[in-house]
């Protein structure tokens, strides 16, 4: 199916309340389980509303597509009255670069052309979803008029350790929004966004691949859209690249967070503190039971980017800083603190060589990987005892630091080179 | 005697002024003409000064590596300078050589008819070799952020050999288009080369089968620990 199909078939529905998409590839596995949840979240929470569920498929070969045409969900068995039958599904390939990003695009697309009050966007390989999760997304758009509705998942404390230790922190000293999990991957918005969406010339580019969740973010909160939060539960899914190695996800992370520092550089040198964003949803803590952390792996391979790759660090991190990290190379385990002083100022820098192109961006950013392994031991070790609420508070201290240490940045960002 | 006495004296006396007579003006225009180069020599380096500038070309070669590799060559300026530098020069050999036409000297023509043939190889051995370093810092930095980030322990090692690697194959190459004792030159490379990985083989093979066990038990039990560790980063 091309666009004009996809535009044909979408000009024969009139207009719709309520949009969820499902981008999926090869996700026949789970996918059923997702299209339940919607469906039975749209006959509960939102029964007078049309609604229709698209999903924007990236060319599985596993029946993906077939198992969203043939999955209903049992009301009934719910508990649910199917009052009137406004629900309808679209199952459709998407065009582009194959990516998150331009599945997104389809189903923007599609919001747009139909002139929907609010979409959803949920993955398709999660098992956590229940159909609550609908209404705390949908809600906030339709009732209280945000634009944007981020994710607010219950996580373990060692859990999301990129997000903890660098989105998070660096978004909300950028922005001034304090968006728990701005790269969650399941999110509410309105129309009136998807449209704007539509207007920036990102397609082609890494956005359609792998960016687009903190692009939405960040897009949203960079552009004066209403945000909001909605606390989910827990989120579990499957591992989406089990092949995938550490260093290439924080390249595609970081490297997003970056581009989009560069993108809006012009809104962030003028915001000063950040704010709390209002949170929906009934907040609870799940279990910190013990896991596994390789400690000693993971500090190993700190002092071995920080002896092998003294040679790169040179061309863009200072001396001082420098120094520090030699010194925290050679602490024993018990003593090993990665301060957050300098953790804030070698994230700061990563960025202004990636600003400054003093080198290709895979290599500055891939060459973070061991100091950001250094910065996650420390974390683990300060934080090995403590409750879920003690370990929030220690990360508020880090997003403080990021946000006392931004007028220095400002300064460096402005220097010529 | 009048006869020898013209014969010695007054016939090549008449032809040596006849010659100069000729060769004067030529020497003047060449003069002119190589003093003119000097001065557009000047405008030349001016103007690319400027447009490499533009181009920001130190900020482009840093990025590359250029500049450290320039660096460890004791080169101190900037590319931006070096290139000023180099075009200058240039126009002044054009010049130069134009200057010698002039002079209509058949010695000096035969010998800048060949320098002329020769300087294109020049010119593709100079890209060769800043094509080759470029290549070199790139690929050596790679391997060296990979193998870090898998946890190798001879990264430091595996990205200086990588580099020699190849500068040496770009030196090679360089050497192979200026023609300099060709088979010579490509037959010890070969040797040294094939005589590396031979070396190295039979080192790994049977000296360090013990470290190779050893290194290979540690790479699997590492990873082994790596599937263990239940931190989710994303």
């Amino acid at each position: 199916m091309d666009r004009q199909e996809v535009a044909e078939k979408i000009s024969t529905m009139g207009e719709v309340d309520i949009l969820v998409g499902i981008p999926s590839y090869n996700s026949a596995k789970t996918i059923a389980h997702v299209v339940k949840a919607v469906e039975a979240g749209l006959f509960k929470y939102f029964p007078h509303c049309k609604s229709l569920l698209v999903n924007s498929d990236g060319g599985s070969t596993d029946g993906t597509m077939e198992a969203v045409r043939d999955t209903t969900v049992d009301l009934e068995s719910i508990l649910i009255d199917r009052k009137a039958d406004q629900f309808r599904k679209f199952v459709t390939p998407y065009h582009g670069i194959p990516g998150k990003g331009s599945a997104f695009r389809t189903i923007f697309e599609i919001a747009r052309d139909l002139n929907v009050k609010a979409c959803a966007v949920v993955d398709s390989d999660l098992r956590s979803i229940t159909p609550e999760w609908i209404e705390l997304l949908i809600k906030p758009v339709l009732e209280d008029h945000y634009d944007y509705v981020s994710p607010y998942y219950m996580r373990h404390k060692y859990d999301g350790t990129i997000t903890n230790s660098i989105v998070y922190p660096l978004t909300r000293a950028l922005y001034g929004k304090r968006i728990r999990q701005p790269i969650g991957g399941d999110f509410g918005f309105s129309g009136r966004l998807a449209s704007f969406y539509l207007t920036k010339d990102v397609w082609e580019t890494d956005v359609a691949r792998f960016g687009i969740d903190i692009w939405m973010t960040t897009t949203a909160v960079a552009n004066g859209f209403r945000i909001c939060q909605a606390f989910l539960g827990a989120k579990i899914h499957d591992a989406k690249d089990p092949g995938s190695d550490l260093s290439a996800m924080l390249h595609q992370v970081v490297s997003s967070v970056f581009n989009l520092m560069e993108e809006y550089a012009g809104v962030w040198r003028d915001i000063s503190k950040s704010e709390p964003v209002r949170t929906f949803g009934f907040a609870y803590s799940v279990g910190l039971e013990p896991i596994h952390v390789n400690l000693n792996n993971m500090i190993e391979k700190f002092r071995m980017g920080i002896r092998d790759l003294d040679v790169l660090y040179r061309a863009f991190l200072p001396e001082p800083l420098l120094e520090s990290l030699h010194r925290l190379a050679e602490a024993p385990k018990n003593r090993f603190l990665y301060p957050d002083r300098d953790w804030v100022r070698t994230v700061f820098y990563f960025a202004l060589a990636c600003h400054r192109r003093v080198m290709s961006t895979e290599h500055i950013i891939k060459s973070l990987t061991p100091l950001y392994l250094g910065k996650v031991s420390s974390f683990v070790i300060e934080t090995w005892d403590s409750t879920a609420d003690e370990v929030e508070q220690r990360l508020e201290e880090l997003c403080l630091a990021f946000e006392k240490a931004k007028p220095e940045w400002i300064e460096l960002w402005d220097e010529r080179q | 005697m009048e006869n020898l006495l013209e014969k010695i004296i007054t016939e090549p006396l008449k032809d040596f002024l006849q010659r100069l007579a000729h060769f004067l003006p030529n020497f003047l225009s060449a003069l002119i003409v190589f003093l003119i180069g000097l001065l557009f020599a000047w405008v030349v380096k001016a103007v690319i000064l400027r447009l490499f500038k533009l181009l920001r070309l130190d900020a482009l070669s840093a990025r590359s590596g250029f500049t450290e590799a320039l660096k460890k060559m004791s080169v101190k300026d900037p590319p931006e300078k070096l290139m000023g530098r180099f075009f200058y020069w240039l126009t002044v050999i054009i010049f130069f050589i134009v200057s010698l036409y002039l002079l209509e000297l058949p010695a000096i023509e035969q010998l800048l008819e060949k320098l002329l043939l020769y300087l294109p190889n020049v010119l593709v051995a100079v890209v060769i070799l800043v094509v080759g370093f470029l290549l070199a810092n790139f690929l050596g930095r790679t391997a060296l952020i990979a193998s870090v980030n898998a946890g190798i322990g001879f990264a430091g090692f595996l990205y200086r050999t990588i580099k020699i690697i190849v500068v040496l194959l770009a030196f090679v190459m360089a050497l192979e288009q200026l023609g300099i004792a060709r088979s010579t030159v490509v037959t010890a490379f070969t040797i040294v080369f094939g005589g590396l990985v031979f070396a190295l083989s039979l080192a790994f093979g049977l000296g360090g089968r013990g470290i190779a066990r050893r290194y290979l038990e540690k790479r699997f039990k590492v990873n082994d620990e790596d599937e263990n560790n239940e931190i989710r980063h994303i």
